[in-house]
Parts: structure tokens; C-alpha cells; sequence
């Protein structure tokens, strides 16, 4: 190389180093503001659980999107098991307490807390800690153990579902916001998003007496859609679930994972479950005839998903 | 009023309204140890073994005589509370006052007891479960009064619901059964008939407790005597004794049936009678001998006639049962006992049908016999598993048992009990017959001893591994199957001991990407 060429080329570059660092950021900083869209999905790993729902609503905005001034709101953790937040059995109780807050910071009228829990209701709502933290956070907690806390819902789109009893607090919502936890299940093969539904009805003999896997996907065509589905795979449970026996059953994947998209978040969610325990999506079928009743994709690779580790 | 009344009321207080309350608190807000005021009966204690208790109540009787009728019992107590409130609006004479001496019905009584004793001990009929006062009560407390309640709550929960205020909630009604109504209507109307008629007249004819500490209060040291000098022959204490023990003509007292209610000191105008130190004479002892005209003996023949009757048809129904036991259809198996019964035997001997278990069995697998399992589990409670199914870990049916008929276990000894073991029928299983995926069983196992296993496909179906089953009932209890369901709970008539599920070794999982 010439040393005229050298120095010119260094100047260049020099030149080009100062002014384009300014422009590149400015622009990077412009298009960030302007082209990019509200991820469909936000996946966050590596921290406490309200830490990573912060990360998460920050990247889809904010929880304002989803929760306006003056709703009543329904949140709707999986509180099944009369089982202690180490071993799994129910949704972290500090990720249901931290969206109780979000949505009462955005002002929600209220928000109620409730599940048609499997052990008896007050041995779930107690040893899951729940009720303790949601109440502390200023939900109204609620009870889910007899009938007459059911309305009767149509479903018309469902195949083999076409109506349904669903809690009252529900029906009456504004919005609600899906929280189960990732888990492994005898019946249903995985339990997520969607199979965290059979907990905002009365009647489950139904589901298991005409095809669970069916009407799991039927109920979750009912109108009232979850504004957000957010799923806790800060422990999950990937054997003997849903109840699980002990901590040999439980990995700690600090993982969180927020979307809209109910058929797309348990695809997510399954294959983040195969990263401790394999599980083919064709045997959690419930996720495909979701896709099939047209409530949302399968395919990841259409998304933008917004991934962050802390 | 008399300091001796006033005593007897507090108490009686002290004890019918805690143990009231604990048979019909559904919220599970009072503490269990509340139990041990159950404890203080002496059937349970009797049938239990207690015998430091048995031997204070005896002793507390031969001081001051059956104070026990009016105060640690809740039958006892009941009829006083009955009594009071027929009372109300009608003067003395048709209420409090409307009472006359009778003779003692000493045949009678002695012969129930002497049978209730007998057959207790022979194991022959539960005599006692018929006869005992407090179980009684606890009948009528658990399918009367505590449905009663909880009604009454769903109204007010109702009310409170459109406030948005949860703090009570809706229950449901689930553990009455119809011989648990039937039991419960029959003591009460029992209780209400005989204390209106005349008085405690059930406390001195049929209650076996009622027979034995009367041995021991005719020999009272303290009791309520007549001083015949200042005595007017008024008759105002006989009127005013509901145990119709008061023969005013004699200037007689027989504490034999005196229940220490010490109405007829209130009664009593001139102060003659006194609750004082008063041992027995020879002379007043005669009472009670010149008390047994013939027509006790006919009423004792009779008696020993009719139950003499019954007991060839109750070994009849025991040995039906054993025949029964044998086959292996689901419809005849006996009934699963609750743990800590240790076998069917032992818990037909020991349970006198109080229902407490049943009351404060969070889960209300608990429910009372009818017939089904043979006249000699009837009101027995047995594990019903048609909608709920025995808590894990839970040990409270047999914490609160005042006859031990369920023995206390720890946590480690209750969940490894095996009352009874799932059986599993695949020609009636969803998987099998629909080829769908159901799981609903081994999803409620607490201790995976139902698992699923690779079917066909994608599909899974459960397997029982009996090593592992306790018998809670957990996978009968969901099995969508009807009417018949697929996986059942086969009874152990002897409880066994099973291992708990091995402790797999706490892997360290580490992941790192979403895999997404």
C-alpha cells in the first residue's frame, strides 16, 4: 500500500469512525423508535420472577396496553395442588402478587384472583401461596369450590364443547390474564396456557368423558380471550405432574414467557420444557387442535420473538 | 339463684357450647384440640381404655353425684336446653313445675347395662353406638344442626357476594347421609319426647352412662338433702325435679337419678333442702330397695325378651357380611375405614357413631353408614370416595376420635397406611374404550402408585402399582367413568404398611437456552 493511500484511507476511515458512529446510533436509535413492531412474544430468562415480568411488559410496551383505567380484572394463576412453591405444583406466587400490582399501577378497578382447584381449595389457596401474596398485593381472592360461583357460557366453536359453566368473577371481567405454570401432565401430556382453562370451569368430568385433549382446545374459543397469556417456568415440573411427589420432579429454569398468542406461547413453552425433558408436540395434542380451531400458531418461525437473559 | 346452680350452669356452658361449636364449625377456624373435651366422655373413654379419666368421673360422682349428667354432657345438657325452651310462656305449673315423683325403672335400666356391657365386650352388637348420650348428640350436631348452619352461612355468603366481600364462602352439604339424617332426627326427637314428657327420664332408663354412675351416686357424699324438721310437705321440689327422683311424701331423695341440677334448692321456700355433706344411711337405702315392685320385673323380662330376640338377627346379618366379603364384585367389598382404624374389626368394636371424624374431615370423605355394609356398620363413618378423596398427609378424623376407634397416627405413619388398594378395570377405561387421553386418575395419586404407561400412539394409560397405593381414593374419586368407574378402592379389612415412594436424587438442571 502507497502511504498516500494509507493516510488517505486512514482519514477515511477516521472520518467515517466519528461521523458514522453518531449517524449509525442516531439511526439505530430512530429506527428502534420507529420500525420496531411490539414483539408477538417476549421470552426472559435468568432472573427473580417479578424482575423478568418487568423485562417482559417493558418490551411489549407496557401493562397500560393491556389493562385499562377502571376494569375489573381477572387473573387466573393455576392454583391446583395443596403444594408448597418449591415443589411446582401451582404458578410462583410471587410472579400471580407482582401482576396483581402491574395491573392495579395501570387502574384496574380490581382484580381478582381464583382457581377450581383439584386438592381441596383451602389447602391450595394456603400452601401455595397465593392467597397470601395476591392479597397482600390488593387482590380480591375468591372462592372457586361450588357451583354456584358458575355461570353457563356458550362455546359455538367448540367441537365437542359447546357449553361450559364458568366462574362468575370471569364473566363478569373486563379482561383476564392467563397465568399457569409449565408443567408435565399425566393426561394431558404438558399444562400451560391452555390446559390451564379446565380451572375457570365447574364441570371437568365432561372434558375427560369426550376427549380432553379436544375440549381443552373447544374452551379456549370462548369469546373472553386472555389479553395475555403469561407463562411461569421459573420452576417447572417436568415428571409426575401435575402434582408432582418431590423435588426430584422439579428443575429451576428461571424462565418466563409473555404472549397473546395462546397456541404459539405452550409451543414455546414445550419446547422449552424439551430442554430438560423430551416431549413431542403431537402428544400434547390439545396445542395442534388449538391450531386448528384457528387460535393461533405452531409455527415459531412466524413470529417476532423478543428473547432476553438477565 | 343458688351458688350450686349457678355452678352447675357455667359449666354445663363451658362444655356444650365449645363442643357444640366444634361439631358444626365447617370452616375448620377452631382449633382440634378442642377435642380433648371429648375426651371427658365416658363411652368413648370407656370403649377407648382411658381409665384415669373412667376412674375420676367415678370418683367425681361418689363425692358429689351425677353433676356429670348436667354439665360434661352434651345429651345431658340438650335436654336442659329442650326443657328450657318448652318452658317458655307457660306458667310453673305446666313448665318448670309439671313434674312428679316416679319410681325408678331399676330393672330396666340395669339390664340395658348389663347388655350394653356385655355386648361391648362380646363384640356382638353395638349396643352402646344406640344408647351412648354423647353420641347421640354428636348425630344430631352433625346431619342437624351443621347442615342447618351452613345453609344459613350460604345465604349470608350469598348476601355478602354482591358486596364483593369473600370471607365466607359457599359450602356444600355433602357428608349427610340419609341414616345420618335419620339417626340425627331420631335422637333429637327421642331427647325432645322423653324430657318434655318427663323430664331426664332418658338419662334413668336407657343411658347405659346415665345406669353406671348411678351405682356410684346413690353412695354420694355431697348431695341434695330434705331437712324433715323444717320441711312443709309443700311438694314443690318433687314438681320441680326432672329426674322425678324427689318423693316429697317420704321426705325422700333418690340420688341414684339425681343429675345435680339443684332446681329443687331453688324450689324449696323454706331452705330445706341443702346441697350438703350427707352420706347414705342404712335407713335411706331401703328407698331403693322398697323402689322394685313387680312391675320392674315385668319390664325387665320384657326387655331381656326383646333383646334376647334381636341378637340371632344381627349374628345373622355378620355372617352375611362374611360371605359377602369374599366375592369379588366391587358392589359387595366392605367398607374402606378411615386410617387409623387399623382393621374393620377393630373399628366395628370400637366407633360409637359420634360423627365428630366426620365433621372435621377437611376433605368430607368421611361419610355414615346406612345398611349397605350390614347392620353392624350402621352410622359408622366409611371412606366415601364418590367426589372426594383422603388428604395425604392429613391425620385430623383420627387426632380428634375420643374412643381411639381411630388412632392417632404421625404425618410418616399416615402416608404410609394402606387402607385400601386401586383397582384397575381397563375394559371400562376412556383410554381404552374411546382411545382418548383421560390421566384424571394419576393425576390426583399423591404418590404416583397409578402411572401412566405408553399405550398406543401418543395415548397412555394408568398402571397400579399396589406397593405404593394407600388407598385414598384420590384416582376413584375423578374417574370420569360411569356408572360404573374404571379404577376402584378395594379395602384392606386390615390396614397394612407401605413403603414411601423412593426419593429419586435431587438432579442439578441446568439450562441455558429457550430451545425456541
Amino acid at each position: 500500500m502507497k502511504r498516500r493511500d494509507f493516510l488517505r484511507t486512514s482519514a477515511l476511515a477516521g472520518a467515517a469512525l466519528t461521523l458514522d458512529f453518531k449517524g449509525l446510533s442516531a439511526a439505530l436509535m430512530n429506527n428502534t423508535m420507529a420500525v420496531e413492531a411490539v414483539p408477538d412474544m417476549v421470552a426472559v430468562m435468568g432472573g427473580e420472577p417479578a424482575a423478568m415480568l418487568d423485562k417482559a411488559l417493558e418490551a411489549l410496551g407496557s401493562i397500560g396496553q393491556y389493562v385499562k383505567k377502571g376494569q375489573k380484572v381477572v387473573i387466573k394463576p393455576n392454583i391446583g395442588w395443596d403444594r408448597t412453591p418449591e415443589l411446582a405444583g401451582n404458578t410462583n406466587p410471587e410472579l400471580v402478587a407482582a401482576l396483581v400490582r402491574k395491573c392495579l399501577e395501570a387502574g384496574a378497578e380490581k382484580v381478582t384472583v381464583f382457581d377450581h382447584t383439584c386438592d381441596n381449595w383451602q389447602k391450595c389457596y394456603e400452601t401455595s401461596g397465593i392467597e397470601k401474596a395476591a392479597k397482600a398485593a390488593g387482590a380480591i381472592v375468591m372462592p372457586a369450590n361450588d357451583e354456584k360461583y358458575y355461570q353457563s357460557v356458550s362455546i359455538p366453536n367448540g367441537k365437542n364443547l359447546k357449553s361450559a359453566k364458568i366462574h362468575e368473577a370471569l364473566v363478569e371481567a373486563d379482561v383476564w390474564i392467563n397465568v399457569p405454570i409449565l408443567k408435565n401432565h399425566g393426561g394431558a401430556k404438558l399444562t400451560c396456557a391452555m390446559k390451564n382453562y379446565m380451572g375457570i370451569v365447574w364441570d371437568r368430568r365432561f372434558f375427560h368423558q369426550h376427549d380432553l385433549q379436544q375440549c381443552i382446545a373447544d374452551i379456549c374459543t370462548w369469546e373472553k380471550k386472555p389479553v395475555l397469556n403469561v407463562v411461569d417456568a421459573y420452576r417447572i415440573l417436568f415428571q409426575n405432574g401435575p402434582q408432582g411427589r418431590n423435588a426430584s420432579d422439579v428443575a429451576t429454569l428461571k424462565s418466563l414467557i409473555v404472549s397473546p398468542n395462546i397456541v404459539a406461547i405452550d409451543t414455546a413453552a414445550l419446547a422449552l420444557f424439551n430442554q430438560v425433558k423430551k416431549l413431542d408436540l403431537a402428544a400434547a395434542s390439545h396445542i395442534g387442535k388449538g391450531e386448528a380451531l384457528h387460535l393461533g400458531t405452531t409455527d415459531l418461525k412466524t413470529l417476532n420473538i423478543k428473547r432476553i437473559k438477565l | 339463684m343458688n351458688i350450686w346452680k349457678g355452678v352447675r350452669v357455667c359449666l354445663a356452658l363451658l362444655f356444650f357450647i365449645p363442643i357444640a361449636l366444634f361439631f358444626v364449625d365447617f370452616t375448620g377456624t377452631l382449633p382440634d384440640q378442642l377435642h380433648v373435651l371429648l375426651h371427658a366422655q365416658v363411652m368413648p373413654a370407656l370403649l377407648g381404655g382411658f381409665w384415669a379419666i373412667i376412674l375420676l368421673h367415678l370418683a367425681l360422682t361418689l363425692l358429689v353425684g351425677r353433676l356429670y349428667c348436667s354439665t360434661v354432657c352434651p345429651a345431658g345438657v340438650l335436654q336442659d336446653i329442650i326443657n328450657r325452651i318448652y318452658c317458655i310462656g307457660k306458667t310453673k305449673k305446666k313448665g318448670a313445675r309439671r313434674f312428679a315423683y316416679h319410681k325408678p325403672m331399676n330393672a330396666l335400666r340395669y339390664v340395658l347395662l348389663a347388655l350394653t356391657a356385655l355386648s361391648a365386650l362380646a363384640g356382638v352388637m353395638n349396643l352402646y353406638l344406640l344408647l351412648d348420650p354423647y353420641s347421640h348428640f354428636g348425630r344430631i350436631a352433625t346431619n342437624l344442626l351443621r347442615p342447618l348452619v351452613m345453609l344459613t352461612n350460604n345465604g349470608a355468603a350469598h348476601l355478602l357476594m354482591e358486596m364483593d366481600n369473600y370471607t365466607l364462602y359457599q359450602v356444600t352439604v355433602s357428608t349427610v347421609t340419609r341414616a345420618g339424617f335419620v339417626s340425627g332426627l331420631i335422637a333429637l326427637l327421642l331427647f325432645v319426647g322423653l324430657s318434655v314428657w318427663r323430664g331426664r327420664l332418658f338419662c334413668n332408663t336407657l343411658c347405659p352412662v346415665g345406669s353406671l354412675l348411678s351405682l356410684f351416686s346413690r353412695y354420694a357424699l355431697f348431695r341434695p338433702a330434705i331437712d324433715a324438721e323444717s320441711c312443709v310437705h309443700c311438694g314443690l321440689c318433687e314438681q320441680a325435679c326432672k329426674a322425678e327422683a324427689i318423693d316429697s311424701k317420704g321426705i325422700k331423695i333418690d340420688t341414684s337419678r339425681c343429675v345435680d341440677c339443684f332446681n329443687c334448692i331453688l324450689a324449696c321456700h323454706t331452705g330445706s333442702i341443702q346441697f350438703r355433706f350427707a352420706p347414705l344411711k342404712k335407713k335411706a337405702e331401703q328407698v331403693n330397695e322398697e323402689a322394685k315392685p313387680d312391675a320392674s320385673r315385668r319390664t325387665f323380662l320384657a326387655t331381656s325378651g326383646i333383646l334376647a330376640g334381636t341378637l340371632p338377627a344381627i349374628a345373622q346379618g355378620r355372617r352375611t357380611r362374611k360371605r359377602l366379603r369374599q366375592g369379588q364384585d366391587p358392589t359387595h367389598w366392605p367398607p374402606v375405614t378411615p386410617p387409623g382404624s387399623l382393621s374393620l374389626e377393630r373399628f366395628k368394636d370400637l366407633c360409637t357413631g359420634c360423627h365428630v371424624c366426620v365433621t372435621q374431615c377437611p376433605s368430607q370423605v368421611l361419610r355414615p353408614a346406612g345398611l349397605q355394609y350390614g347392620f353392624d356398620y350402621l352410622l359408622k363413618p366409611y371412606m366415601s370416595y364418590e367426589n372426594s378423596y383422603c388428604n395425604y398427609e392429613c391425620t385430623v378424623c383420627a387426632d380428634v376420635c375420643p374412643a381411639h376407634a381411630l388412632k392417632p397416627l404421625t404425618k410418616e405413619e399416615k402416608t404410609t397406611t394402606q387402607i385400601g388398594v386401586a383397582h384397575f378395570f381397563i375394559e371400562r377405561c376412556i383410554v381404552y374404550t374411546e382411545g382418548n387421553d383421560c390421566g384424571a386418575c394419576s393425576e390426583h395419586c399423591p404418590t404416583q402408585a397409578v402411572r401412566m404407561v405408553p399405550y398406543q400412539g401418543t395415548l397412555t394409560i394408568p398402571e397400579v402399582n399396589p406397593d405404593l397405593c394407600v388407598g385414598c381414593g384420590g384416582c376413584e374419586s375423578i374417574c370420569p367413568v360411569r356408572p360404573v368407574r374404571a379404577i376402584l378402592i378395594k379395602p384392606n379389612e386390615v390396614h397394612k404398611r407401605v413403603e414411601k415412594p423412593k426419593e429419586e436424587e435431587v438432579k442439578d438442571i441446568e439450562v441455558t437456552d429457550f430451545g425456541f
